[in-house]
């Protein structure tokens, strides 16, 4: 119930940050430079046909009234139509976010199928060789770009042996799993160091605290009590370190989707960004920010559930 | 670091590489089958499928598959050939056009192509704002007498009418859309070309199926093409290494002998109708004066440029009209690369001594970074200083059309077979283009435009054209920079693949060998 009432309030606490983000997004984008309609016309244009498109568009209007019909389409769930693809967002939005979801999901999973493991290895033997080795060899993972990791993957995993996709998303869920598993595995190459620093950092502290010196006096075996014992209690603050790097991630796939060719958030946003496409850069960056906002409040109640001392009544 | 990335690319892929190929040619060896699937994979997705206000060739190349003209451009981009319609008439004061329309077409939904379908299509194709409808501008009406016949009157006796009627803004759809809305439509477009409506996922693929009803008997071969936008050059190369792919548009020169050395990979340069430029502001100093503009012209060695920026694969531009172009004068020089002539025409200039000039770059377009750095080096000599100001490409765009730079590069392609459609937008300021957005304006060369728009005689419409070239030439009203071709990569199981000048591709000829 106190769950219950938890996510109620922070969704209550959504709306603000969703005013907020329009009128910073609505003003930013209609501010800089560059014209929808000439950019869309490309070296076709004449003033008179940018004219007719800046009618057409809704652009001739103040910029307030222009902001106040997004406004109260937003409040009707319409996020307008965009200028580019002559369709409604809220369609373009719905195509895109389900590549982003498999990717942040798996990118997620992987990267702790990645680090938990190292990082118990490396604590298990504070300074031995395997701590030495799990605290420099991820950091080769963080210091290669993700273009080079992506293209690395495809060459061996998918032309070499043949195992996955070079690139797309197919168009059913076994595709869509096949299809996420490179680009997954680029997003953890980069994200599990993070992790595995963060995680051995817990897990050495915890290990020095009372309560593990008396499990240890009970003769409590070595690895139950790195597993049982220390594990859980390192994994709050590893929880958090990994929350932040997803809702970062959630808005700066693109590099990934654009080597794996995602149909993703991203690669809309930038492509819109671009083309000064407004209603498709607006429409992207709300749901982009709903979704940081659901990623925060997740970490928050796993960090709540992981330890009992941390309330969701905040 | 795309360029450091394909060369580690094709060293992983143990390929060697060696100079670029000029040839052009079709992709005719193997023994071909029927049916099969055509993956083509490109760098951007298809933006809408209305064929009447869409601009870019990712859409139109796809939706030219669907809707077709009346008439449509030859093989060599230089004439037009009859398509739906079969033949014309044209009255004696040059004002009538009557068309047969071809007997037995078919849309997709099985109805019959009549004279009210193509009415309805040429005024909607008119009537747009902000599309294409400056294609149509000669257009006065359109009638259809009988089922099989359409007459199109226009304003003025008007010689590139087959061209315009040739363009994709004119491609035939039912009448009133079929009984929907014109969003529901272009949603999921009918026509009559080879290939139909199967569905489209954004940024993920778009898919049209065989038209078994075509008119073009035995055609397709293909069951279905399937468009895919991935991004990343090196991608795309590898879903062609992989057999993901079987086209890759428009690859990166620099790749091109990868695909050529592999044993299941060919790539070709295909004529196209390319033409980059360097536009020079004539409203204000320094290239308010012709003799600036001129010693821009002839300072920049072109043969340098194409290998720098095309590693070789272009030609040098003589005139601000494509060589794939009708009335095209190859003879006329232009100014070309001559150093001592180029410090002969500064001095003249009311800037002997040189100047300082702003270069307006658009960011992260590597074509546009390599033509700022070598233009910057090759004036250096004149004592002319060349500052480079990267914006966004966006920004770019709306300040090259508002006339807010001083010299900037851009480039041209074709959408029709006559030269009216480039010598309006580049030489008459009266169109509302500026001259290219340059504001060049020489009453001579604009009566010569609208004379050759009228003259049906060829060599009459020659001599006009020879004359805008030359004349615009001389003017230096923009730096004609060079041609560069299409780039397409392929699996050597595809027959039959031929882009034309002019861009489009006809897919009812291309055939898959297993």
């Amino acid at each position: 119930m106190a769950h219950l009432a938890f996510i109620g309030k922070r969704l209550w606490q959504l709306l603000p940050v969703l005013f907020g983000i329009t009128l910073v997004v609505f003003f930013m984008i209609h501010l800089i430079p560059g014209d929808p309609a000439a950019t869309l016309l490309g070296n076709r244009s004449t003033p008179q046909a940018v004219a007719a498109l800046r009618q057409q568009f809704g652009l001739d209007e103040p910029l307030y009234r222009q902001y106040l019909t997004f406004l109260g389409r937003i409040a009707h769930g319409d996020l307008g139509s965009s200028f580019v693809y002559k369709s409604p967002v809220r369609g373009l939005v719905e195509g895109r976010i389900s590549s982003t979801l498999w990717l942040l999901a798996a990118g997620a999973l992987f990267s702790l199928l990645l680090s938990v493991p190292l990082a118990v290895l490396a604590a298990s033997r504070k300074d031995a060789v395997r701590d030495q080795a799990v605290r420099i060899v991820p950091l080769i993972g963080l210091g290669m770009p993700a273009v080079w990791v992506g293209l690395m993957l495809q060459l061996f995993f998918a032309l070499k042996l043949g195992l996955f996709p070079v690139s797309g998303f197919g168009s059913t869920v076994v595709e869509h799993a096949q299809s996420i598993v490179l680009p997954a595995t680029t997003v953890a190459v980069a994200l599990a160091p993070i992790l595995v620093r963060s995680l051995r950092t817990s897990l050495l502290e915890v290990l020095d605290s009372d309560y593990v010196l008396t499990a240890r006096a009970k003769g409590i075996s070595r690895s139950r009590l790195l597993l049982h014992h220390a594990l859980r209690n390192a994994a709050v603050s590893s929880v958090t370190v990994l929350g932040v790097n997803i809702a970062y991630l959630v808005g700066a796939t693109v590099i990934v989707e654009r080597v794996f060719a995602l149909p993703g958030l991203g690669t809309l946003m930038l492509d819109s960004i671009y083309s000064r496409d407004f209603p498709v850069v607006q429409g992207v960056v709300i749901v982009i920010a709903v979704l940081v906002v659901l990623v925060n409040l997740a970490t928050d109640l796993a960090h709540a559930s992981l330890d009992p001392r941390v309330g969701v009544e905040r | 670091m795309r360029r450091a990335i394909g060369t580690a690319l094709a060293l992983c892929l143990g390929l060697s590489a060696c100079g670029g190929s000029s040839s052009t040619s079709k992709t005719t060896s193997g023994t071909a089958t029927k049916g099969g699937d055509l993956v083509i994979v490109k760098a951007l997705d298809a933006k809408s499928m209305d064929n009447t206000t869409t601009f870019d060739n990712d859409s139109i190349w796809i939706f030219e598959q669907m809707m077709e003209p009346l008439y449509t451009v030859t093989e060599d981009g230089k004439s037009v050939k009859p398509w739906l319609a079969t033949s014309y008439t044209l009255s004696t004061d040059k004002l009538s056009w009557t068309f047969k329309l071809r007997p037995g077409v078919k849309f997709h939904n099985g109805k019959p192509m009549t004279s009210a379908d193509v009415k309805f299509s040429l005024d909607k194709a008119s009537g747009t704002k902000g599309g294409w409808e400056f294609i149509n501008t000669a257009i006065k009406t359109v009638t259809a007498p009988d089922p099989a016949t359409v007459v199109v009157t226009t304003k003025y006796p008007w010689a590139p009418l087959l061209a315009d009627l040739s363009n994709f803004n004119n491609g035939i759809v039912p009448k009133d859309y079929g009984g929907m809305t014109a969003a529901q439509f272009y949603d999921h477009p009918v026509g009559t070309g080879p290939f139909k409506w199967d569905h489209w996922t954004k940024g993920s693929e778009l898919k049209l199926v065989k038209n078994s009803d075509y008119w073009q008997t035995g055609k397709p071969s293909l069951d279905s093409v399937t468009w895919k936008p991935v991004p990343d050059d090196n991608t795309r190369t590898l879903q062609l290494q992989g057999g993901q792919a079987q086209l890759d548009e428009f690859p990166p020169f620099s790749s091109l002998n990868q695909f050529k050395s592999s044993s299941t990979t060919q790539a070709t340069l295909f004529n196209s109708t390319k033409t980059d430029y360097l536009l020079m502001n004539h409203t204000t100093a320094p290239f308010n004066d012709v003799h600036a503009r001129r010693a821009i012209s002839l300072v920049i060695d072109r043969q340098a440029l194409i290998k720098a920026v095309l590693f070789g694969n272009g030609k040098p531009a003589n005139s601000f009209m494509p060589p794939q172009v009708p009335y095209y004068d190859a003879t006329t020089p232009g100014l070309q690369y001559d150093l001592s002539a180029a410090k002969a025409e500064l001095a003249k200039s009311s800037t002997p001594g040189g100047f300082t000039a702003t270069y307006l770059a658009a960011a992260g377009d590597t074509q546009d970074a390599s033509i700022a750095q070598v233009l910057q080096s090759a004036v250096k000599p004149l004592g002319i200083t060349i500052k480079i100001e990267n914006v966004d490409p966006a920004t770019a765009r709306t300040r090259q059309n508002k006339q807010d730079y001083q010299i900037t590069h851009s480039s041209w392609t074709m959408d029709i077979a006559d030269p009216d459609e480039l010598v309006s937008f580049a030489v008459d300021p009266t169109t509302g283009a500026k001259s290219f957005y340059t504001g060049y304006s020489n009453k001579a060369v604009i009566a010569a435009t609208h004379e050759a728009q009228k003259a049906f005689d060829p060599a009459v419409r020659q001599a006009k054209y020879t004359f805008i070239q030359k004349t615009a030439a001389e003017d230096a009203f923009m730096v004609f920079l060079y041609y560069s071709p299409y780039q397409w990569a392929y699996s050597k199981k595809v027959h039959g693949f031929l882009p034309y000048p002019t861009g489009n591709y006809h897919l009812e000829d291309v055939t898959l060998s297993k």
